[in-house]
């Protein structure tokens, strides 16, 4: 019995120190050496204000301003969960929510949007984004940001009068394009995974 | 009216050519009670599949009904299956969803259990002053009254008095092989936790796994996006099928005992399918007959919340009530274990592209299930008119194409996929009836 309970007390000390060693596998988190000067500020705010837009457009319902703020080649990738503590990490062997190798996934959304014949999209959820907590993960440049935020989306389902908060975090790779910030990838970590009949672009 | 009277649930007249349903099958709260006593926890329900519990130690949770239920591998390898309820106060031992461990540590006062159910430590036992009655009687994880596997796949049941598991799953089985033999070395659940919820009785779900008839009106929008895809524009990776074409072909359906039953079409676009590319292997391991069907669309539902897929990706699924307007859906994606990366790739787009409660196809089911609910939940007429189509069509015992593939079900049709019968929700329905009565009556279902 005593060895027995020795057995449990190492168990129940590997679980603990398992769990101290998890981290969100999204690569974000607050990177070391950034430095942020005057010029540093000034791009950080235009990538700030980008990642405001794409919540603003989907608000607004401007789709297509949705959509040009992403890269014809961009990278959108919202993955599954593996398991209560781990995310997973490649896209092509394991399962995601969303994901996309170029823009044209995202522009299938909008025909589903728009087309009025999806009976979960209408009448159409209404959403409110809000966006906040952003960091610069690597030192801004003028034409490459990479940027951590929090988001939150409200979203009212008029069919139902429900609503859900969906909520998580995300990571921009943002590139000046002819003189245009866009989008090349976006990596989203959608928080609470349980999902109420439906998931789309603009719950996230 | 319908509790006193099980046998008004169905309206089912096979001379006459009625099936209806009544509407309160699927809103009352007395009848959600009854199923879990009478069938939830009378039969064979899905817990898991082998290939998620390779090693000694490997354990899953799951739910039987409203029970939580621990899935265990011992270190001899042995399979067990257990309520994942401590003895001492009734908390759910085992909290993860998968993992392994050498002891299942009760969180509350610390109770511990190896993976075979045996308590190995009631913590400070000695100090504790218990009685010769406690320490006589037996405090180990409550297993599972029968537990077995059939081609990889694990069932169990609450209850002693069920059919053998290969009695109870009976022809069905040839549709489970071609799930479960596409690769080499098995299959494996992809990584990922697809888990949602819909305002919306478990039942919409049992029916819908295989109703063709809805393709059309419910996922128009996803007509639109492939209608454009199909001039090259949107998310081509998704290689999805041309539904105009599946339309236009040719297939059938299968009723079986216990409530089951398949639903096919003949190979569409089968190139598009992430096991075209090993076809070779997979006819050389498993014959050309069972290679062909492998390209073939089916879906089948095994009574009573469990369902297989692989009309545009390979899927199983689980659907568990957790109120009479409440259900929760985990879909697992399927795939050979050691796929080759492009492959994989390939069947992950299909999957999500369709599946997902992100896809283009799914969000619309759940939403449609939620408006029947809403529906049915009034007062009005009684009965459902949604099992009528194909009962002119309906063969006793097996047709050529069941001959051909060597099984014996109860019913067979074969016609154009358009035809889209609805005589294959029947037996889930039928099953769920006499289950229901036996319990009413108080005699065992089986």
């Amino acid at each position: 019995m005593e060895r027995q309970e020795t057995a449990l007390k190492s168990e129940r000390q590997e679980t603990a120190l398992k769990s101290e060693r998890q981290e969100i596998a999204l690569k974000t988190g607050a990177a070391e050496n950034v430095v942020i000067g005057a010029a540093e500020q000034a791009w950080l705010d235009q990538g700030v204000d980008l990642l405001k837009r794409e919540g603003m457009y989907l608000d607004l319902r401007r789709w297509d301003d949705w959509l040009s703020l992403f890269h014809e080649e961009c990278e959108f990738w919202a993955p599954m969960w593996r398991s209560e503590d781990e995310m997973n990490d490649d896209p092509h062997m394991e399962l995601s929510h969303l994901y996309y190798g170029n823009r044209k996934g995202l522009a299938d959304r909008i025909i589903r949007i728009r087309g009025g014949r999806s009976p979960a999209t209408s009448p159409m959820p209404r959403t409110s984004h809000l966006v906040g907590n952003v960091v610069a993960l690597d030192t801004p440049a003028e034409n490459r940001l990479r940027l951590h935020s929090s988001w939150t989306t409200q979203v009212f389902f008029p069919r139902q009068k429900l609503q859900h908060a969906y909520f998580g975090i995300s990571e921009h790779l943002l590139e000046r394009v002819d003189g245009q910030w866009r989008i090349m990838k976006k990596r989203v970590a959608l928080q609470n995974d349980y999902i109420p009949s439906m998931l789309d672009v603009y719950c996230i | 009216m319908l509790m006193e009277n099980m046998g008004l649930c169905l309206d089912d007249r096979p001379d006459e050519g009625v099936f209806r349903v009544h509407r309160r099958v699927f809103t009352d709260p007395e009848i959600f009670e009854l199923e879990q006593k009478y069938i939830f926890e009378r039969t064979w329900i899905f817990l898991t599949i082998e290939s998620q519990l390779p090693n000694p130690g490997d354990f899953i949770t799951t739910w039987i009904g409203r029970t939580p239920i621990l899935v265990t591998r011992d270190a001899k390898g042995k399979l067990n299956a257990f309520s994942n309820v401590c003895r001492h106060k009734g908390s759910v031992v085992q909290r993860a969803d998968k993992g392994n461990a050498k002891y299942h540590v009760c969180n509350y006062h610390g109770w511990a259990y190896d993976p075979t159910g045996k308590i190995v430590d009631v913590k400070e036992h000695k100090a504790g002053q218990y009685s010769p009655a406690f320490d006589a009687a037996e405090h180990n994880l409550e297993p599972l009254a029968k537990l077995e596997s059939y081609n990889g796949i694990v069932f169990g049941s609450m209850s002693p008095n069920v059919p053998p598991l290969d009695e109870y799953l009976g022809e069905i089985r040839f549709f489970l092989d071609l799930v479960m033999e596409q690769g080499p070395k098995g299959m494996e659940f992809v990584p990922g936790r697809a888990a949602y919820t819909f305002q919306a009785n478990w039942k919409m779900q049992m029916d819908n796994g295989l109703d063709s008839y809805h393709l059309g009106s419910t996922h128009a929008s996803f007509a639109d996006v492939i209608q454009r895809r199909r001039k090259g524009e949107g998310h081509q990776e998704a290689r999805q099928y041309d539904w105009t074409e599946r339309f236009r072909g040719t297939g059938g359906s299968f009723s079986f005992k216990h409530g089951h039953s398949a639903i096919w079409s003949r190979p569409n676009e089968p190139f598009k399918r992430p096991i075209f590319p090993s076809i070779e292997e997979v006819k050389k391991r498993v014959g050309t007959l069972k290679a062909d069907w492998m390209l073939h669309g089916r879906n089948t539902i095994i009574f009573p919340n469990f369902q297989t897929a692989d009309s545009t990706a390979l899927l199983m699924r689980q659907f568990r009530p957790l109120s009479v307007n409440q259900t929760e859906m985990r879909v697992w994606c399927l795939a050979p274990i050691g796929e080759a990366r492009e492959q994989r790739s390939w069947r992950l787009r299909q999957f999500e592209d369709f599946f997902n409660p992100s896809g283009f196809a799914t969000p619309d089911d759940s939403a449609v299930y939620e408006d029947c609910h809403t529906g049915a939940a009034g007062s009005g007429f009684d009965y459902l008119d949604g099992y009528g189509r194909g009962m002119m069509v309906q063969e006793k015992g097996a047709n050529d194409v069941a001959q051909s593939i060597g099984i014996n079900p109860v019913t067979s049709i074969q016609g154009p996929f358009e035809q889209s019968s609805e005589t294959w929700h029947h037996p889930p329905h039928r099953e769920w009836r006499r289950m229901m009565e036996a319990g009413l009556a108080g005699k065992e279902p089986y």
